[in-house]
């Protein structure tokens, strides 16, 4: 099956996206993911102003018979959610990549060098 | 991995599997939400080929049957259909099943697929001095699930006997040759099980696909029957506890003359309920504990999940039975370290198809 796995974005192998702008890091989840959880029915949102270690659980996607943890692409400190997402968590599976969950702001330029581009993703995607 | 008559299909309509009791299963079609939509609407169907079916058959049959269940089943008329928990004598689950009544001696026993070995082993320790004949025909048979307020007319198209009750079973011809049909299920809805071999499976299920019966996969199948209360083994059922813990009192028949645990049920005291719970935020799963106003733990969920229909979180939960909460009350479970509040409710989620 193919995914969408836009050019401009970079990716975790947790099947996260990031959109890096200076040290702004808007992040979601993939159509990859997405589609591997079904329709999305809760999101749990971290709160403004949260401290973020890479690789530590930051929030929640719940589709209807599973959780799944979020978890941070890079150190950073949360400075706005996508509240809407907690009244129309569906918005994830049908624009994946419109549906940000958070943004962070960081301040280690090398972490976000360091995450995947879509031809690496592709390649992670195309192993499951 | 053991696989279905039907797996080949799944693949091919691009199901999502995945493991479930040995067996390799479609988790999911189209998606969850669509699957339980298209059950309580129109119609839905469901490859349960992995189940469990035995056969005893004899003039001591039916007698049999009734002593190691703790249903009457001595009492159904032929041609019924009898849910049953199946008890050791200490009163504890082993599994529970449905009981066919097809003849005055042919009995047709279904169980879950997770306990098959478990139950033919205990069935068959038991059969000692009973003049019957037991087979285990889990191999050679199929089972495909039609459900929804539309069932019964697909079923007839393709010329099945579904003018039967529920809770009733008959051989019934068809498109396909001779089945076994009987109107049961596990979705809440009105619906038939047809036991049939692997060949007959094959063309019913595609004449199913064809008719535009929605593919099910066991996600749905889950949210189905926890909408409507309907307890599943390994979950609200298990070898710790006895059916009274589970909300099953009406299956235990003491004033039958005798059968397996009667003795150590008639005396037991419950030390569960289980309870039906439904949040207006949050998702309550399997595990997660429950909390009294004063902030105590009195039990877990048993299952969890969002209800399509309702679109809430709701739950099965089992909690100290000293401290069981009333209907109407409000109890907390616990999700990620945090109280959500949950209303705890007399009546299933679900009647039919209805919230």
């Amino acid at each position: 099956m193919s995914h969408n796995i836009p050019n401009d974005l970079k990716y975790t192998s947790d099947h996260e996206w990031a959109k890096i702008e200076n040290n702004i890091a808007t992040i979601g989840i993939t159509d990859f993911a997405q589609n591997a959880l079904g329709d999305i029915v809760f999101v749990e949102l971290p709160q403004v102003g949260t401290t973020l270690d890479k690789g530590a659980t930051f929030g929640v996607v719940e589709s209807i018979k599973s959780v799944s943890d979020l978890y941070a692409p890079l150190d950073g400190e949360v400075i706005e959610v996508n509240s809407a997402l907690e009244s129309s968590p569906e918005d994830i599976n049908q624009n994946p990549y419109e549906s940000w969950i958070v943004k962070v702001q960081f301040n280690k330029p090398e972490q976000a060098q360091e995450l995947l581009s879509a031809d690496k993703y592709t390649e992670v995607v195309e192993a499951q | 991995m053991k696989h279905t008559s039907l797996h080949a299909d799944h693949l091919a309509m691009g199901a999502k599997m995945g493991p479930f009791a040995g067996w390799d299963m479609p988790l999911q079609y189209s998606g969850v939400k669509q699957e339980v939509l298209a059950v309580r609407q129109s119609a839905g169907m469901f490859d349960v080929s992995h189940m469990g079916e035995f056969w005893v058959k004899g003039p001591e049959a039916v007698r049999f049957v009734d002593q190691l269940i703790t249903n009457d089943f001595m009492n159904a008329a032929i041609g019924k259909a009898v849910y049953s928990p199946l008890c050791r004598e200490d009163g504890s689950v082993i599994d529970d099943l449905i009981a066919y009544k097809l003849g005055a001696e042919e009995v047709l026993i279904c169980v879950n697929a997770s306990n098959i070995e478990k139950d033919w082993n205990w069935i068959e320790s038991k059969s000692n001095g009973f003049k019957i004949d037991l087979t285990d025909h889990s191999e050679q048979t199929s089972l495909i699930a039609v459900q929804g307020p539309k069932a019964s007319e697909i079923l007839k198209e393709l010329n099945f006997d579904t003018a039967i009750e529920t809770y009733a079973t008959v051989r019934s011809d068809s498109a396909f040759g001779q089945t076994i049909i009987a109107r049961t299920g596990y979705t809440g809805e009105d619906g038939f099980e047809v036991f049939c071999d692997h060949e007959q499976a094959t063309q019913l299920w595609r004449a199913l696909s064809g008719l535009n019966v929605v593919a099910c996969g066991l996600a749905a199948r889950d949210v189905l029957r926890l909408e409507a209360c309907y307890p599943l083994y390994g979950h609200e059922l298990s070898d710790e506890w006895t059916p009274l813990d589970a909300g099953l009192k009406w299956t235990v028949k003491l004033d039958k003359p005798d059968f397996i645990g009667k003795a150590a049920l008639a005396s037991y005291k419950p030390r569960w309920r289980l309870v039906k719970l439904v949040l207006e935020r949050g998702i309550p799963r399997d595990g997660y504990g429950i909390k009294n106003s004063n902030g105590d733990i009195i039990g877990k969920v048993t299952s969890g999940s969002m209800s399509v229909v309702l679109g809430k979180g709701v739950a099965l939960a089992m909690v100290d039975l000293a401290n069981a909460p009333k209907s109407g009350e409000t109890v907390s479970v616990v999700i990620r370290n945090q109280d959500y509040p949950a209303l705890v409710v007399k009546d299933a989620f679900l009647k039919g198809g209805r919230a």
